[in-house]
């Protein structure tokens, strides 16, 4: 069962700034701040280490600045961690810190093994191509050069989106918020990555579109069994589509659990203030 | 009968960081047995301790001290107080359901998939799930009309309907069960009992949470009452 993982990260660390000697044990929780009051680096994120499962759904929550899109950043190559070890199973085994790869085979990982769905739709899609451009986009990076069958395989992921095929020839520009997520959704999961982020998908979407978004997403993760990670500050979020959750705050992981023991029972006082605050 | 689950001792006491460090005595050295078969149930008044219970072996709390001793279908005993967060998900996955008492909607999910996805979730396609949550409804009287509505908008009764038809759909192994019959009429009340019993004889063990009396004695084979979070006696049926 313990070497069943997907995905294994080890004390992943991200220093804002000169990463001196100290800096990590001078933030974090117990000091209420991520910042280092002698050198003014800030421990975005400090020491993380977790285990991800096949066919997972992991939560991270927590509060503004508390490291939760770094975290998933780092894992997506976006940002160059300070320090850690990431394995991932799809990749060589799992042998192999992905952070130690050539920045070729990075953007192989990147590419054909995972997808990345941004809370503003402009930071995961190109506006100045159409929305069916954009797939085309992730699948000639994935290795698929025909054109009819990118063509075909656009046209499948906007109808499982739920996004008209019609308006496939469009920029996204012109499409709703809601909209715009889900041809984001539908470009990350173009090439069948193991895995799939989502930082804050929802957030700043009206209710009736969030639960269109929040249903794709689960069933994504019925129909195709893909692992995520979803970052999020909404609890209601984290308790619809996720079994595991951790509660960041000044960038390290001050509880896990899962998720329904997380919002009913919290340990630590930061989750208690975090679920009283629930609406 | 082999025993399924051993509880010893066991203790949950809530610490309220953000209430200067108030504690909370929910359980206090509880300690009972339940057989592979049977359905105990819980007795007491409101905030005796009933649903806390419940929610620790379940893992939806975490127990102070003490053990919950489960031995699963291969024979092995977990101990639910201490069991990995991954063992414990495979659990639910596979053999361990809690019903509580509310339904915790899914936005825009029909009734029917809703319970269906009870039985998706352990591998089996949608339509079987789907027909198997339609003979489910149609014994627990819900109006045909709502199988493929939203239940946000249902009734407390029609809920809590979709919510055991949930939880029976997949034949859990062990189903912990808060409060089934509260807002049923007499008939859907024995409709419920019923399906409960039959999933008994087929071997599903159960630990039933209830106030009314008629449930309790149609059902229970045993019942353990609570009192402050202690248990008081064992009665049986």
């Amino acid at each position: 069962m313990d070497n069943n993982w997907l995905l294994r990260a080890r004390n992943l660390t991200k220093i804002y700034g000169e990463a001196a000697p100290g800096v990590l044990e001078r933030t974090g929780p117990k000091f209420d701040s991520n910042m280092d009051p002698k050198t003014g680096a800030v421990a975005a994120v400090n020491n993380i280490s977790f285990d991800l499962y096949p066919g997972e759904v992991l939560g991270i929550v927590g509060e503004s600045g508390s490291g939760k899109s770094t975290l998933v950043q780092l894992l997506y190559f976006d940002q160059d961690a300070t320090a850690g070890e990431v394995h991932f199973k799809p990749f060589e085994d799992g042998a192999v810190n992905l952070f130690e790869l050539s920045n070729q085979k990075k953007r192989f990982v990147r590419n054909h093994l995972m997808g990345m769905v941004y809370q503003n739709p402009r930071d995961g899609l190109n506006f100045r191509f159409s929305a069916g451009g954009n797939i085309a986009e992730k699948l000639l990076m994935a290795g698929v050069f025909h054109v009819g069958k990118i063509r075909i395989r656009g046209s499948d992921l906007l109808t499982h989106t739920e996004v008209p095929v019609k308006r496939m020839d469009e920029s996204p520009a012109r499409f709703s918020g809601g909209m715009q997520q889900r041809v984001q959704i539908a470009k990350a999961i173009a090439n069948n990555p193991p895995l799939l982020l989502l930082d804050e998908v929802t957030s700043g979407l009206d209710v009736s579109v969030q639960a269109k978004v929040l249903d794709l997403i689960r069933s994504l993760q019925q129909d195709l069994g893909i692992s995520m990670i979803v970052v999020s500050h909404d609890l209601g979020v984290i308790r619809m589509l996720t079994d595991r959750t951790l509660v960041l705050k000044h960038g390290q992981i001050v509880e896990h659990g899962l998720t329904d023991q997380i919002l009913q029972d919290p340990q630590h006082g930061y989750t208690q203030l975090l679920v009283s605050s629930l609406l | 009968m082999g025993k399924l689950l051993e509880v010893v001792n066991l203790r949950k006491r809530f610490e309220m960081h953000i209430l200067n460090e108030k504690e909370i005595h929910a359980l206090e050295q509880v300690s009972f047995n339940v057989d592979e078969g049977e359905i105990v149930g819980l007795t007491g008044k409101t905030g005796s301790g009933k649903s806390t219970l419940m929610k620790c072996i379940h893992r939806t709390y975490l127990a102070s001290s003490g053990q919950i001793l489960y031995t699963n279908g291969q024979g092995q005993t977990i101990d639910l107080a201490a069991a990995s967060e991954h063992e414990v998900i495979r659990l639910r996955r596979s053999e361990m359901t809690y019903c509580s008492q509310f339904l915790e909607v899914i936005p825009r999910v029909p009734a029917v998939d809703v319970v269906a996805s009870g039985l998706v979730a352990r591998g089996r396609s949608i339509e079987e799930g789907r027909s198997d949550a339609s003979s489910c409804f149609e014994r627990l009287s819900l109006p045909k009309e709502l199988w493929d509505a939203y239940p946000s908008t249902f009734s407390g009764g029609e809920q809590q309907r979709v919510n055991i038809a949930r939880a029976m759909i997949s034949r859990p192994r062990f189903l912990l069960v808060d409060e089934p019959t509260a807002s049923l009429d007499i008939r859907t009340k024995d409709a419920v009992i019923d399906m409960l019993i039959e999933l008994k004889n087929t071997g599903t063990s159960i630990i039933l949470i209830t106030h009314d009396g008629h449930t309790l004695r149609r059902m229970a084979d045993r019942s353990l009452h609570l009192e402050d979070g202690r248990l008081k006696e064992v009665v049986y049926a």
